[in-house]
């Protein structure tokens, strides 16, 4: 085993937060190399700071560090000052347990959370001494993975990763291991590159890009098909049952410098149902499975007492879904060990869940930062979204955080929506204005911070036929909305910007061609490009020009309800039709109830494998189907149809 | 009451900053149960008052953190601990052993004491501080003379980083003692002691001074200085049994 430390170490004072590169987290595991083991080095290609917390490859890093005949180590992406050092010192990648070098690895696994990271993947390949490429490889090379939401359209970084896992990793990883480890045992001798791929292509979850020939007719795709009779046509995510056998991580790391969400992380449940048509976490992580309370108490209670830390996040994709909430934030302050002094955050709060007593509940402790997601301005914008919150819901939530001491809060919203008129957008403005007045009921202090995103359409959900904004509309639509509440200095408005925004849009529904844009942005020195320090978007402009490809195709057209979409390859459960039907109820604005507490209508996320909702109450938290109370079936009296093209104006 | 300890930071964990090296403590405290007190106020903060901050990069086998204590939970010189150790009590060595446990590897309690809560903070009372440091691409020689020039004259002219502009200042005054010692796999050893006041010098100053075109290695702290009764002493002396070469 080699380690690089001594080599690494003398570089470290020239960098910036030097303790990113050294390890040594509480929870890290640093003898666990075994020379006989398959070893997987498992990589954000983010900084340290913000893939340290990710549970997902927290989860794996122990299961796999669980098993005798395999062990995991951990890479993040070094950022741009420690690479030049890097670079001129030439010193590969490294894993942060042991700083050995990544190529030493028998498989380097990407988490993707988020497209803009894309071209920091292929830096980590490039650093790690391998050939970007995935067919420029040679056979003893490790293995390129990577799994995560953005997996879910693999086809842009098809050219540069060996395979992918869609999916739920706890059970898969574990077959993944077995394959790579019996060829390991061979020796990797030549040609056996191409076998262990084949053989991974046959692991229910694993989708090997080189295994699938992909055929178009000008700018369209026609067709992703196998090259063998034994690899599946279509590949089916990996969803574990019951969250409640997978009670990890059990050892959470414990990070030396401050990095986000720096506190215990307690997943509470996974998947939601609420069905907002925007969301793709909402669609690919069907169905609802709760973790039970009493194993929730367990983790929280003596997870606190190894760490030491003193807040606690309940994470999941609704938290103030899970069956009651309240007796959960109860129990957590009331846990002895804590002296009353634990704080709560709940992130992702559902207005229409988020009551007085849920508040009550969590003010208890230290107040944490209170985020909403009303998502849009207006009751038909989010009729269209299928975020059926009202004005009421929203306001009856803000009443009761600033009720409860809260001063500020920080309200979420999405413009560049599906029919999105200037009205929905300024609607955004008169609903802050709103909640800053009840505020004020309470507080002289009170203030709302609004976070404005630009909507992009995401694979598999039902928008993903939907035509992106362009950059100069989301634009306008920011500055419109920023001229309306300017003059309210209680209202901070902060925005996403519109370029990473298309960027975003290029890498979210592209297909493999988009690989060639992706390789030339990151030769060119485009990393970090979720970074505004590092995000340019005239590289990406450039670099779809000298691929020949068109932003316009990409990105900004309508897709037809018979076109091939580069993912159709990959299944979430989703039915096409369900999600066509449900776009096509979007347009029409017809809401759909959240099938965890009404009857299924079959999206497929259930039925397709053979599983069902883990949810302990059979009621909503809040009463009626979504707490408002709505006929969701009315819809609105026009119906809206998409702004074409060429049009100017609303969407 | 207050607890005083005195810690060592070695290692890997050199390159992490003072701000985290609070929170580490924070956390390793509420993990033991020490019974800490709180500010007031919006976000009540544990009450912890280092000595001098040690600047990242830097090693310490002389980092002193005060801690002051809940007066009850002090009973015939053991403390009575609260929250995850509610119902236990430890001597001061059983204390010393959980926070080690506690710790992350690199960072160790190398002893603590129970006192009153008397004199000015840790930070107003170091007067010095005495470091180890090793010269990456050194020679021995030149800086033997260097050192000996240095020592001779009136001036000496460091750069010093003030935001975005470079100071130049004369830090002859705050070197009180500055002699070579040997080498290192790294190139020569100097071992100096450097002022606190009016401003803290730093060993990363003196190498340009003594061997310019060369690097820091890695600088040790090997003793923070107070004076106590006209004497210069530490505010926490090692125990006899316990050599700091040890730590090393």
């Amino acid at each position: 085993m080699t380690s690089l430390w001594p080599r690494l170490e003398p570089l470290l004072p020239r960098v910036e937060k030097p303790a990113r590169y050294i390890g040594c987290e509480d929870g890290a595991r640093t003898d666990i190399y075994k020379p006989e083991a398959t070893s997987w080095l498992l990589t954000y290609p983010d900084t340290y700071e913000i893939g340290l917390p990710n549970q997902g490859l927290q989860i794996l890093y122990e299961l796999l560090n669980e098993r005798p005949d395999a062990f995991a180590e951990r890479s993040y992406a070094p950022w741009t000052d420690l690479e030049a050092e890097m670079r001129r010192a030439r010193l590969p990648l490294f894993s942060v347990d042991t700083h050995r070098p990544a190529a030493e690895f028998d498989i380097i696994a990407f988490n993707l959370s988020a497209e803009l990271v894309y071209t920091n993947v292929l830096n980590c390949i490039d650093l790690a001494g391998l050939r970007v490429r995935a067919s420029e490889r040679d056979d003893s090379d490790p293995l390129v993975g990577a799994g995560g939401h953005c997996a879910y359209n693999p086809e842009p970084l098809a050219d540069f990763v060996d395979f992918f896992v869609m999916g739920d990793g706890e059970e898969v990883i574990s077959e993944i291991t077995d394959i790579v480890g019996a060829w390991r045992e061979t020796g990797k001798p030549s040609g056996s590159r191409d076998t262990v791929l084949h053989a991974l292509a046959r692991i229910d979850g694993v989708y090997v890009p080189s295994m699938y020939n992909v055929v178009y007719d000008g700018p369209k795709l026609v067709s992703v098909e196998p090259r063998h009779s034994d690899v599946p046509p279509i590949i089916q995510k990996r969803t574990v049952a019951d969250l409640a056998d997978w009670p990890y991580p059990r050892n959470q790391l414990v990070p030396l410098t401050e990095v986000v969400h720096d506190r215990l992380n307690v997943e509470v449940f996974r998947g939601c149902t609420r069905g907002c048509r925007f969301c793709q976490a909402g669609m690919i992580t069907r169905p609802v499975r709760e973790r039970p309370a009493s194993q929730i108490r367990e983790m929280v209670s003596k997870g606190l007492e190894r760490t030491g830390y003193d807040e606690v996040s309940l994470t999941s994709l609704s938290t103030a879904d899970f069956s009651d909430i309240e007796k959960v934030v109860s129990d957590t302050i009331d846990e002895p060990g804590t002296c009353g002094r634990v704080s709560i955050a709940l992130p992702s709060l559902r207005v229409d869940a988020f009551t007085v007593g849920v508040a009550a509940q969590v003010s208890r402790a230290r107040r944490t930062g209170l985020t909403f997601a009303p998502e849009a301005g207006s009751w038909r914008m989010r009729q269209i979204i299928n975020k059926l919150i009202t004005e009421d819901d929203l306001y009856g939530a803000v009443r009761s955080a600033y009720s409860q001491g809260w001063h500020r809060m920080k309200l979420y919203f999405l413009t560049g929506l599906p029919s999105e008129m200037d009205d929905d957008t300024l609607g955004i403005a008169d609903l802050v204005q709103n909640c800053v007045e009840i505020g004020q009921q309470y507080t002289k202090k009170a203030s709302v911070t609004v976070s404005l995103g630009g909507f992009v359409p995401k694979p598999h959900t039902p928008f993903q036929w939907f035509g992106q904004n362009e950059p100069e509309e989301l634009q306008r639509k920011v500055d419109l909305l920023r001229s309306k509440v300017r003059h309210n200095k209680r209202i901070q408005l902060k925005w996403h910007s519109p370029g990473a925004s298309t960027a975003e849009g290029i890498t979210s529904r592209g297909d493999r061609r988009i690989g060639r844009a992706i390789e030339y942005v990151w030769r060119r020195g485009g990393v970090f490009q979720e970074w505004s320090e590092h995000f340019d978007l005239a590289l990406w402009q450039e670099a779809m020009n000298a691929s020949g490809l068109s932003l316009e195709w990409y990105v900004h057209r309508h897709r037809e309800e018979d076109e091939v979409l580069p993912w159709d390859h990959i299944h979430a459960g989703l039915h096409k039709d369900f999600l066509w039907q449900d776009w096509q109820d979007a347009l029409a604005g017809y809401g759909l109830e959240d099938c965890r507490w009404t009857p299924c209508y079959d999206c497929g996320a259930c039925t397709e494998y053979g599983i069902e909702h883990v949810v302990a109450s059979p009621a909503p938290p809040n009463g009626g189907s979504q707490g408002t109370g709505q006929d969701l079936a009315t819809g609105h009296l026009v119906p809206v149809e998409l702004r074409p093209r060429a049009g100017v104006g609303g969407t | 009451m207050r607890l005083r300890l005195r810690f060592s930071k070695i290692g890997k964990v050199r390159f992490v900053g003072h701000r985290d090296v609070a929170r580490i403590i924070e956390r390793g405290l509420r993990r033991c149960g020490v019974p800490v007190t709180y500010s007031e106020g919006f976000s009540p903060r544990v009450r912890l008052s280092f000595g001098l901050a040690l600047p990242t990069c830097y090693e310490s086998e002389a980092e002193y953190l005060d801690i002051p204590l809940d007066p009850e939970s002090v009973v015939d010189g053991d403390v009575v601990c609260t929250g995850w150790r509610e119902g236990t009590t430890n001597s001061i060595e059983q204390l010393r052993t959980a926070l080690n446990e506690a710790l992350p590897t690199g960072f160790e309690v190398v002893t603590l004491v129970i006192e009153p809560k008397v004199g000015p903070s840790l930070q107003e009372s170091i007067i010095s501080c005495t470091w180890r440091f090793d010269i990456r691409g050194g020679n021995l020689e030149l800086v033997q003379r260097a050192i000996v020039a240095a020592l001779e004259s009136s001036t000496i002219e460091a750069d010093r980083k003030k935001k975005n502009e470079i100071l130049r200042e004369n830090i002859r005054d705050g070197i009180y003692d500055l002699r070579a010692d040997g080498t290192s796999e790294l190139g020569p050893i100097v071992v100096a002691e450097l002022s606190a006041k009016p401003r803290v010098i730093r060993p990363s100053e003196l190498v340009e001074v003594l061997a310019p075109g060369t690097e820091l290695g890695v600088a040790r702290r090997t003793h923070q200085w107070i004076e106590r009764e006209g004497a210069r002493c530490e505010p926490l002396a090692l125990n006899n049994s316990r050599t700091i070469k040890d730590l090393a």
